[in-house]
C-alpha cells in the first residue's frame, strides 16, 4: 500500500505538451481513476508514474520516496495493460510467476503465490495453457492476476477493459472492484469509459488537454460539476445544454428560451444569480431531470412546460424522447409508457434544483 | 454492365462468370508454371534420366548402366570431400554473421537520427555481385600491394607478406572473411526489423515485472523474433550451401582441391571433365535431397508462423 | 481544481539537475553508438572504397608497394580503356539480359501471385513448390538445362540466357507479389467486380496500382538477382554474348591479373547497384527476407 504524490508534472513530446502541470495527491488504498477523452494526457501520466516515460518537470513520490530517477524495476509498481501484454511463448503460470522468478523469489514460494492469485482471478483451471488458447476475458485475468502476485506497493491499470465486449467488460468491472476491496492496495486505472469511472473510483480524475479539469468523489462531479466539460461527460444519456438568458419579473428569476418559454428558478437559488439578471448562459439539465407531469403533488423547485416530443427511442427499460426548446434539440428521459409515440405534446416537469447553469464565455458553472 | 438483369439473364452471367473465373485462375498461372516446370521438373528427370546412362568425355554411351554412376559417387572422395568443404563454410560462416549481425541489429535498435543512410550504406556489400565481391577481396589480399597485409605489418611492426590465396592454412580464413563481410549486413537488416516489430508492451511488462535486461533479452525478445531468424539462417544456409563466386574468384577451388565447394566440383566434372552422367548423378541427388530439407524445413515453418 | 503549474514551476527546480544529468548520459551514449556505427560503417564499405580507387588510379599506384591508399589525382584512364576495347559491350549485355528477363518476370510472374493470392490455387502444395525452386543450387540445374540447350541451339545466344533468368527469378516474384497481393483488402476488388468489372479489369484497374511500390520494389530485386548472376552466364556464355562479371573473371590470367581492368569493370557494374539501393530504402529489408519480415 502506498501513497502517490505527483507535483508539477509536466511531460513534452517533442513540441507537444502533453501533460501540462499536474498536481495529485493519492492516500494509501485509495482507488483513482483518470479519466478523460483521447489525447488527454492521462495514459500519459500512468506510464510515467510506471516510469516508463521520464517526466520533464516535476515529481513523483511513491511513500514519500522520490521515483523520478528510479527504473520501472525498482519502483516496485504493477501494471495491466490494454493489450494484456502477455508473453505469448510462456503459460499461464510462467506469465505469472516471471516477475516472481525475476525477483529472484526462492522456488518454493513461487508456486504456492501463483496458485493463490489465479485462485483469487477464478483462472486455476487455467494454469497449464497458453494465451493464444484464452479468450480475451480469460486472458485479462492472467495479465491481473501477474500483477496480482507480485505484492507491488501500487497497481496501475492502463484502459485494461477497452478489448472486451460490452458483457465482460461489465462482469471485469465487477471483479476489478471487488479486488480492490480485498486487496486495499491503492489503484490507479485509466479509463475514457465514464461509467467504468463513475462505478469503480473512490476519486475521479478528469483530464483535458494534460490538465485537470477536476477531481473528487464521483457523486460530487456528477453532482457538482465545475465545467461545462466535466458536466457533460459524465452521465449517459449525456447533460443537454440550451443556451438562455437569465430574466427577473417581480423577484422571481427564470430562464427565458428564445421561443418565449420560460423556466423558474426555485427560491433557495434566486440569491446565486440576483445579479445576473440580463446574462446569457446556458442550461445543463440532464435526461434524468425531467418527467412528464402526471398532476400530483409537485415538489418545490420543478417547474412545467408544454412539450411536443419529436423522436421517440426505446430501449425497453427506459424510454428516450427529444423535443425542441428554442433552437436546441433535448433528450430526456422517460419511464416506459410515459410516451409512445412522436407527435405526443404533454407538460414536462423541470427539476429546477438540480439542473447547473453555465458562463458561456468562461464555460464554468455558476 | 448498366440496368437490372431478367432472371435468365442474371442466372446465366452468374454461370459463365464463375466458369471464367475458373478458367481464368488456371490460365494466369499458366505460363509461369510451365516456365517453372522447366527448370524445376525438367533437370529433375533428364537428370535421373542421364544418370543412369553413361556418358562422359570419350564416349556417348547412352544404354542403361543402371546405378554404376551412384555407386562411383559414393566412392569418390574429392566429392565428399568438397561437401566436407562446403560444410565446414557454412558451420563456421553462418553463426558469425547471426552474432554479429545481432550485434549490429542491438547497436541500431534504439532510435537514432540518421540510421536511414547508416542502413543503405551498410547493405551495399549484400547487394554488389558475388564475384565482385570475390574479386575485391582478391585484390585486398594480394600480397604486396594489398592493404590488408599492409594494415597487419601496421600490427605486427614489420612488413608482412602473407599470402592469403595461396597457402593451404590461411585460404579459408580468406573465403570466410569475404562471405562474412557481405553477408552480415542480411542478417543485421532482417533482425533489426524483426527487433523493431517486438511488442513494445511485452518488454515494459517484462521491466515493470522487475526483470533484468539480460533476462527480458533472452526469455522476451529471443522467443519473438526467433521465426524471423530462423527463415534468415534458413536462406543464408542454403545460400551458403551453393557457394561459388566467392571461392571462383578468390581460388577456383585451390590450392589443389582445399577449397572446393561441391558446387566448383560439380562445375568442374561438367564443363572441365565432361563427365555428364556422371555430373547429372551428382546434380539429381542434389536436387532430390535439398528439395527435400527446403519442403520439410517450410512446412515446419508454417506451422509455428 | 486544476494543476496549479505555478508551484509546479518552483519546485522544478530540484529536479532540473537530476533531469539535466539525466540528458547528458543520454546523449554521451548516443554519441557512443554513432562512433560505434560509423567505425562498423567505415569498416564495412572500406573494400568497396579500395575497389573504386584501384578503378581511378594509374598502374604505378596500383602496383605500389606499400599500397596507395589515396591516389595522387581521380583519373578515368582506365575506364577509357574498357570503353576502347570494347569491352563496355558486356554491361549492356547484363543490362539488356537482365532487363528482359526482369520484365518478363515480373508480368508472368505477378499473374501467377494473384491467382495463388485469391484463388489459393494448387493450395499450400503449389506455393511450397515454387519457393522451394529458388532455394535449389543453380548448378544442379544448370546441368541439364545446357544440355538441352546444346540440342537446341540456344548457347551463348539471348533468349537462351533471358529465358533461363525468367525462369530462375519467377519463384521470387510470385512469393513476394502473393505478399504484395494478400495485403490488399480483397472488398475493393468484390466491389470492383460488384460493378462489372471482369477479372481482368480487375486486375488492371484496382489490384495494380495498389501493388504498384510492391512491383516496384521486386522489380528492382529481381533485375538486380539478374544483373549479378554469375554461374548461369558462365555455362550458358561462351563468346557472343558476355555479361559482366564473367568478363570481370577473364581479366584474373594465369600470370597476371589485369588489376585495373578488373576494378573499373567491376565499378561499372556495380554503380546500377547503388542506384537500385536509393531506390529501394522502404522495401530492403521486406525484399531480401522473402517477405518474412515486413520491415
Amino acid at each position: 500500500m502506498a501513497r502517490l504524490k505527483i507535483s508539477g508534472l509536466h511531460k513534452y513530446y517533442g513540441k507537444f505538451h502533453a501533460v501540462r502541470g499536474i498536481d495529485l495527491d493519492i492516500p494509501e488504498g485509495e482507488f483513482t481513476v483518470l479519466v478523460g477523452p483521447s489525447g488527454c494526457g492521462k495514459s500519459t501520466l500512468l506510464r510515467t508514474i510506471a516510469g516508463l516515460e521520464e517526466a520533464d518537470e516535476g515529481t513523483i513520490e511513491i511513500d514519500g520516496e522520490v521515483v523520478n530517477d528510479m527504473r520501472p524495476r525498482d519502483r516496485n509498481v504493477a501494471m495491466v495493460f490494454q493489450n494484456y501484454a502477455l508473453y505469448p511463448y510462456m503459460t499461464v503460470f510462467e506469465n505469472i510467476a516471471f516477475g516472481l522468478r525475476a525477483r529472484k523469489t526462492p522456488k518454493e514460494r513461487v508456486g504456492p503465490l501463483v496458485e493463490k492469485a489465479a485462485a483469487m482471478l477464478d483462472i486455476s483451471a487455467l494454469l497449464g495453457r497458453y494465451p493464444r488458447e484464452l479468450s480475451g476475458g480469460q486472458r485479462q485475468r492472467v495479465a491481473i492476476g501477474r500483477a496480482v502476485v507480485r505484492e507491488a506497493r501500487l497497481f496501475l491499470f492502463d484502459e485494461p477493459l477497452s478489448n472486451l465486449d460490452a458483457q465482460l467488460r461489465d462482469e471485469m468491472r465487477s471483479e476489478i472492484k471487488r479486488l480492490h476491496q480485498d486487496l486495499g492496495k491503492t489503484m490507479v486505472y485509466v479509463t475514457h469509459d465514464q461509467i467504468e469511472a463513475m462505478t469503480l473510483a473512490d476519486r475521479i480524475v478528469l483530464l483535458k488537454d494534460g490538465r485537470i479539469e477536476q477531481q473528487g468523489a464521483p457523486i460530487d462531479l456528477f453532482e457538482r460539476p465545475a465545467t461545462r466539460f466535466v458536466a457533460g461527460f459524465l452521465g449517459s444519456p449525456a447533460m443537454n445544454f440550451v443556451p438562455a438568458e437569465i430574466v427577473g419579473n417581480d423577484g422571481d428569476l427564470a430562464l427565458s428560451f428564445g421561443d418565449g418559454r420560460q423556466l423558474v428558478l426555485p427560491e433557495r437559488r434566486r440569491a446565486a444569480y440576483a445579479g445576473r439578471a440580463g446574462a446569457r448562459i446556458i442550461l445543463g439539465v440532464r435526461p434524468e431531470h425531467m418527467e412528464r407531469d402526471r398532476g400530483g403533488n409537485r415538489r418545490p423547485g420543478l417547474d412545467r412546460m408544454r412539450m411536443t416530443i419529436d423522436l421517440v427511442q426505446l430501449t425497453g427499460s427506459r424510454t428516450y424522447g427529444t423535443f425542441r426548446l428554442g433552437e436546441t434539440e433535448v433528450v430526456a428521459e422517460f419511464q416506459v409508457h410515459d410516451v409512445e409515440k412522436p407527435g405526443e405534446e404533454f407538460d414536462l416537469l423541470f427539476d429546477m434544483n438540480r439542473v447547473v447553469l453555465i458562463d458561456p464565455a468562461s464555460d464554468e458553472v455558476i | 454492365m448498366s440496368g437490372p438483369l431478367s432472371a435468365s439473364e442474371a442466372g446465366m452471367g452468374f454461370r459463365i462468370g464463375l466458369f471464367a473465373d475458373r478458367r481464368f485462375k488456371y490460365l494466369v498461372i499458366a505460363p509461369a508454371v510451365f516456365i517453372l516446370l522447366f527448370i524445376g521438373l525438367f533437370p529433375l528427370i533428364y537428370s535421373l534420366v542421364v544418370s543412369f546412362q553413361n556418358i562422359n568425355m570419350m564416349e556417348e554411351d547412352t544404354s542403361f548402366s543402371g546405378l554404376m554412376q551412384y555407386r562411383l559417387l559414393f566412392q569418390d572422395l574429392r566429392l565428399w570431400q568438397s561437401l566436407g568443404h562446403t560444410l565446414l563454410i557454412t558451420a563456421i560462416a553462418l553463426p558469425i554473421e547471426l552474432l554479429i549481425g545481432l550485434l549490429m541489429a542491438l547497436l541500431f535498435l534504439e532510435h537514432m537520427p540518421g540510421r536511414p543512410v547508416f542502413v543503405s550504406l551498410l547493405v551495399l556489400p549484400t547487394m554488389i555481385a558475388p564475384i565482385v565481391a570475390g574479386a575485391t577481396w582478391r585484390l585486398l589480399f594480394d600480397n604486396r600491394y594489398g592493404p590488408i597485409n599492409q594494415v597487419l605489418g601496421w600490427f605486427a611492426g614489420e612488413p608482412m607478406t602473407v599470402l592469403w590465396v595461396i597457402k593451404a592454412n590461411l585460404v579459408y580464413p580468406a573465403i570466410l572473411l569475404a562471405e562474412i563481410w557481405q553477408w552480415t549486413p542480411f542478417m543485421f537488416l532482417i533482425l533489426l526489423a524483426a527487433l523493431s516489430n517486438v511488442d513494445k508492451n511485452l518488454t515494459e511488462a517484462a521491466e515493470i515485472d522487475g526483470a533484468s535486461d539480460w533476462r527480458i533479452f533472452w526469455r522476451i525478445v529471443m522467443p519473438a523474433i526467433w521465426p524471423v531468424m530462423a527463415i534468415a539462417l534458413l536462406i543464408r544456409g542454403l545460400d551458403l550451401f551453393r557457394l561459388f563466386d566467392v571461392v571462383w574468384a578468390l581460388t577456383k577451388g585451390g590450392p589443389g582441391t582445399m577449397t572446393e565447394t561441391i558446387s566448383i566440383y560439380t562445375y568442374i566434372q561438367g564443363f572441365r571433365q565432361f563427365e555428364t552422367s556422371y555430373t547429372a548423378a551428382i546434380a539429381f541427388l542434389v536436387i532430390v535431397m535439398l528439395s527435400v530439407a527446403v519442403i520439410f524445413a517450410l512446412r515446419r515453418m508454417e506451422i509455428t508462423r | 481544481m486544476s494543476g496549479a503549474s505555478a508551484t509546479g514551476a518552483a519546485r522544478g527546480g530540484a529536479g532540473e539537475d537530476a533531469r539535466r544529468r539525466r540528458r547528458r548520459r543520454g546523449r554521451r551514449r548516443l554519441a557512443a553508438r554513432y562512433v560505434a556505427a560509423i567505425l562498423i560503417t567505415v569498416v564495412f564499405l572500406f573494400p568497396i572504397y579500395w575497389l573504386f580507387m584501384i578503378s581511378f588510379k594509374t598502374p604505378e599506384e596500383i602496383f605500389h608497394s606499400p599500397p596507395v591508399w589515396y591516389p595522387a589525382r581521380i583519373q578515368f584512364d582506365n575506364y577509357a580503356v574498357l570503353f576502347r576495347d570494347g569491352d563496355v559491350v558486356t554491361v549492356w549485355n547484363s543490362l539488356f539480359v537482365a532487363t528482359i528477363s526482369t520484365v518478363l518476370a515480373m508480368v508472368l510472374g505477378t499473374l501467377c501471385a494473384y491467382s495463388l493470392a485469391r484463388f489459393k490455387t494448387g493450395g499450400d502444395n503449389l506455393a511450397v513448390w515454387i519457393i522451394s525452386q529458388r532455394m535449389i543450387p543453380p548448378i544442379a540445374i544448370v546441368f541439364p538445362v545446357f544440355l538441352l540447350y546444346v540440342w537446341l541451339g540456344w548457347v551463348d545466344t539471348y533468349h537462351g540466357l533471358i529465358l533461363l533468368y525468367t525462369a530462375f527469378n519467377l519463384p521470387y516474384v510470385i512469393w513476394m507479389m502473393r505478399g504484395y497481393i494478400e495485403d490488399i483488402p480483397v472488398e475493393l476488388e468484390e466491389s470492383a467486380l460488384v460493378d462489372g468489372c471482369t477479372r481482368w479489369q480487375v486486375m488492371a484497374r484496382v489490384v495494380f496500382p495498389m501493388v504498384r511500390s510492391g512491383l516496384f520494389a521486386t522489380a528492382v530485386f529481381t533485375f538486380v538477382f539478374a544483373w549479378n548472376d554469375f554461374i548461369f552466364a558462365l555455362i550458358m556464355t561462351r563468346s557472343e554474348i558476355t555479361t559482366y562479371p564473367v568478363q570481370v573473371t577473364h581479366y584474373f590470367g594465369a600470370q597476371s591479373n589485369f588489376w585495373a581492368k578488373i576494378a573499373a569493370m567491376s565499378a561499372l557494374g556495380t554503380l546500377p547497384i547503388f542506384i537500385a539501393v536509393a531506390f529501394l530504402q522502404r522495401y530492403l529489408v521486406r525484399g531480401i527476407s522473402l517477405g518474412a519480415v515486413k520491415g
